[in-house]
């Protein structure tokens, strides 16, 4: 935080000018590395959330976390008020700079099926794990592990756990993940392929 | 290069790099970039793990630690934003006026007219330069691009592109953090 007030100097003194053009002088002055203000909200360097669609998400949370620095680019903001009106109108031409936004996907139940493999031989088959956060990859290193037989990611959001473990990856991953609910785990029983 | 760009489709492996790639890597970046001499040891660790990213369409991103710090198309190589943030002092500047901002946010090219207009400076450079593209009244570049004409061409001419946009905020390359 006091890195990024000593890059802007003495903003007391030339408030004004800062926002507009002093930024060129000021570079030289700046020591490496920089420390930037990321928004929390879209990722973006802060005096840039305002192209942001979600921009009245991105002042919030910088007023929560950083309300010095939303005093000061708020009061930027005010000062190219008049400006505003016309910067609407223009927003239809070219779109409205950056329109994508991560969509969240809900969380969903997740389900553990047995699926038959010649005749005698089974694997279990999880689903949905990646919507609650988890990372596939070390799920599945941590269910090999713990039931020392062969896993993989065999698909976007499916782990495949050669055997049949089906009650005791239940139970695992409810140890494992607490932040899935005992009753979004579903039990699919004998499944074909 | 990066608007439509997502880790689990463009990606095509990571892999750890060797020491001696990383060596001649080190000495191709400090030729191309000389300011980065100074921040070199911090910028490019000796010991660190690198990663080599290698993405469709000869993409190859080169990660620190993790976080990506280079990438490149072909044979040169280019900052990223997230580097470029940290040490400005990396390329020279280009300073778009502010009607520019919103389309480069979502990936145009710079018209040179963005590039003369009263509220941006064009700081001389040559043709093929690697440049960082700053904005009217903001601090921190938000794109990062190839110059297609010289400044006194983009003056002269002053219509079409004046500098190829590579890389700029919220696109594909600037959501890749965290490289496992």
């Amino acid at each position: 935080m006091a890195e990024v007030e000593a890059e802007t100097p003495s903003p007391d003194v030339d408030e004004d000018e800062v926002v507009n053009k002093d930024v060129k002088t000021e570079k030289k002055q700046i020591q490496c590395p920089v420390e930037v203000v990321y928004c929390g909200e879209c990722s973006l360097p802060v005096e840039y959330c305002e192209y942001h669609p979600n921009y009245e998400k991105c002042k919030a949370w910088l007023e929560k976390n950083f309300p010095d620095l939303f005093e000061k680019l708020t009061l930027a903001d005010e000062k190219g008020d008049d400006q505003k009106d016309e910067k609407n109108k223009r927003q239809k031409r070219g779109g409205k700079g950056v329109v994508k936004t991560k969509k969240k996907t809900e969380p969903q139940t997740v389900t553990v099926a047995r699926v038959t493999r010649n005749k005698k031989k089974f694997v279990t088959v999880i689903r949905g794990l990646a919507t609650h956060d988890i990372e596939l990859k070390k799920a599945s290193k941590q269910f090999a592990n713990h039931f020392s037989c062969g896993s993989a990611v065999t698909a976007e959001d499916e782990i495949v756990i050669q055997g049949d473990v089906t009650d005791e990856v239940i139970e695992f991953i409810l140890k494992k993940f607490p932040q899935i609910d005992e009753d979004s785990i579903e039990d699919l029983g004998d499944q074909k392929r | 290069m990066f608007k439509k760009f997502t880790e689990s489709e463009n990606v095509s492996g990571v892999t750890q790099v060797k020491s001696s790639v990383i060596r001649n890597i080190r000495a191709d970046l400090l030729e191309k970039y000389p300011p980065l001499k100074e921040y070199a040891d911090v910028i490019l660790p000796k010991k660190g793990s690198y990663k080599m990213v290698k993405c469709h369409e000869r993409i190859e991103i080169i990660a620190v630690n993790g976080e990506p710090i280079f990438f490149r198309q072909r044979d040169d190589f280019y900052p990223t934003l997230r580097l470029l943030h940290k040490y400005p002092v990396l390329l020279p500047e280009q300073r778009v006026d502010k009607g520019a901002i919103r389309f480069i946010l979502s990936g145009a090219n710079i018209m040179c007219r963005g590039l003369t207009s009263p509220g941006a400076t064009l700081s001389p450079a040559e043709k093929d330069d690697v440049v960082a593209v700053m904005a009217e009244g903001k601090e921190h570049a938000l794109a990062i691009g190839i110059m297609k004409m010289s400044s006194e061409e983009i003056e002269k001419v002053n219509k079409d592109i004046g500098i190829d946009l590579l890389h700029y905020l919220n696109d594909g390359l600037w959501h890749l953090t965290d490289i496992k």
